[in-house]
């Protein structure tokens, strides 16, 4: 067959999906007019707007709640980690935090395909944590979450504690949108196997509590969250398309994925100008140290037998340290 | 400059001012560009998702993006390509999220018409365009696009500028594309006949 009518025909047999008169659309005045009262409906009121402004003014890079924590995991991590193949309990525990440098531009791309509707999968929430409320004491605290709860004893009692609940979701991923997303960002979309299709990514965070000070200091603490995914899927690989989406080089992203632990190791990316990052150590202890480019707030993240902490506050780094160090 | 080109490069020229005014807070501006697009983004949208009020919904929801959208000051943006991509994209996050919940029976629920219908030809009808429509949802996004819009009576150069393709590839694209979707096609067909 010539391939125009091979066109034309796809063209007649499309002209099916056409409208009919009965699938007409209001009249674009009538549905110009609810746009209108969306956007007016969403507008923040005044005084939400400028809490908002103060947040980003200051700039405030801390892990400052769950939200976010499983919003980064499920955004950028595809823990590629193999399962047991007849126990589907989840073995990619935080242990380890590994930082990379994202450019605005790079950031922004991404921030695109987002606003596109090119997102990885369907996330389904399972269970919702639900706002944080504030307790009374450390005490209802560790009765509430039934964690062991460790408090920073150089700032003395906290004058605030919040404690969030437990959350599950779920991921589904979309091989097509996924190498959509790659492909937009300028990655190789084959480095994602065809068996990821449909792969079902469970995430469960825990419940967390945020302690804080007078001089506005925070504590957060949180069981690691933990992730279930199907096996047969290559860890470096993953890690790969992960870090060149970010924007690293082709040959950067593979020998930094092959040194990378990708079982217990989350990647946290950090827009190069808002924040920079290093390593330190906390009693011992590996910790990842953000200090925001602003002179805004820092913070410390670490972990320790399966607890994160994330420390932040207006001191700096050393000083954050220090009180690090009395985390007990 | 043959006429039609001179017509495309003023459409651009005064979408590209009312795009920028529309960035700058101009509301009518923003009506504008609204106007003249609404229709065809509905038409791309109801095509893939084959029912009215969730197209309405979805284009809704297209508009919105491109409300808080914030281009990038002093270079130039196809808006036109961006909605239909916007688009597309939406139309097939939808069928997704359909396909996965198991809500696939709008091929079998009748349209209301005022005229009466013979309900064999009815069905028949239905179950083509679900074929189609599932066929041309197994494509990758961009393929589907470029068929659709294609059949709404976009020319080669538009297609090129909002696929974002260079002019003299939309064509071989686009048999591709439909050699994609006749193999896609019969393979179904074959599917539902054995």
């Amino acid at each position: 067959m010539k391939q125009n009518d091979e066109i034309q025909d796809v063209m007649e047999q499309l002209s099916a999906l056409a409208p009919a008169k009965t699938d007409a659309p209001q009249s674009a005045h009538t549905a110009f007019a609810q746009l209108q009262n969306q956007i007016e409906s969403r507008k923040p009121s005044p005084i939400v707007t400028f809490r908002r402004y103060l947040t980003m003014s200051r700039r405030k890079y801390a892990l400052s709640g769950l939200a976010f924590v499983l919003l980064l995991v499920i955004a950028f991590s595809l823990p590629p980690v193999r399962a047991a193949a007849s126990d589907f309990l989840g073995i990619f525990r935080v242990q380890k935090f590994a930082a990379i440098s994202v450019s605005p531009q790079q950031l922004a791309l991404l921030e695109r395909i987002a606003d596109q509707g090119l997102y990885p999968g369907e996330f389904q929430s399972v269970e919702d944590p639900g706002p944080s409320q504030e307790v009374s004491s450390l005490d209802e605290a560790a009765a509430r979450t039934g964690n062991t709860l460790y408090t920073a004893s150089a700032l003395g009692a906290p004058s605030q504690v919040r404690v969030s609940g437990a959350g599950s979701g779920r991921l589904i991923v979309d091989l097509d949108n996924a190498r959509s997303i790659l492909d937009t960002a300028g990655v190789d979309p084959q480095l994602l196997p065809d068996s990821l299709e449909g792969a079902e990514v469970d995430v469960t965070i825990y419940p967390a509590v945020e302690q804080r000070w007078d001089d506005g200091t925070t504590l957060l603490q949180t069981s690691s969250p933990l992730i279930d995914y199907p096996e047969d899927v290559d860890p470096s690989v993953l890690g790969e398309a992960l870090l060149q989406v970010l924007g690293m080089s082709p040959r950067e992203a593979r020998r930094l994925a092959s040194s990378i632990d990708w079982s217990s190791t989350l990647l946290l990316p950090v827009p190069e100008d808002l924040a920079t990052f290093s390593e330190v150590t906390i009693n011992g202890t590996s910790a990842l140290a953000l200090n925001s480019i602003e002179g805004g707030e820092s913070s410390l993240i670490w972990q320790r037998d399966g607890t994160i902490f994330v420390l932040a506050g207006s001191q700096g780094v050393e000083a954050l340290r220090e009180i690090a160090k009395s985390v007990q | 400059m043959a006429q039609k080109e001179q017509g495309s490069l003023l459409t651009s020229i005064s979408e590209a001012l009312l795009l920028q005014r529309a960035g700058q807070g101009d509301s009518a501006a923003f009506e504008a560009l609204f106007y003249n697009h609404y229709d065809r983004v509905y038409g791309l949208l109801f095509r893939l998702v084959g029912n009215r009020g969730e197209a309405e919904e979805l284009a809704q929801e297209v508009f919105l993006k491109l409300y808080h959208e914030r281009f990038l000051a002093g270079r130039e943006h196809n808006v036109g390509a961006w909605l239909y991509r916007v688009a597309t994209n939406s139309g097939y996050n939808a069928i997704r999220s359909r396909r996965r919940r198991l809500q696939r029976n709008m091929a079998l629920l009748p349209d209301p018409t005022d005229e009466p219908q013979d309900p064999a030809a009815v069905l028949a009808q239905k179950e083509t365009q679900t074929r189609v429509r599932e066929t041309l949802a197994a494509l990758p996004p961009r393929d589907g696009q470029l068929l659709l819009l294609r059949q709404m009576g976009l020319s080669y150069a538009e297609l090129a500028e909002i696929c974002g393709v260079a002019p003299g590839s939309v064509g071989t694209l686009l048999r591709r594309a439909a050699q994609s979707f006749r193999d896609a096609y019969e393979a179904r067909q074959n599917k539902t006949e054995t």
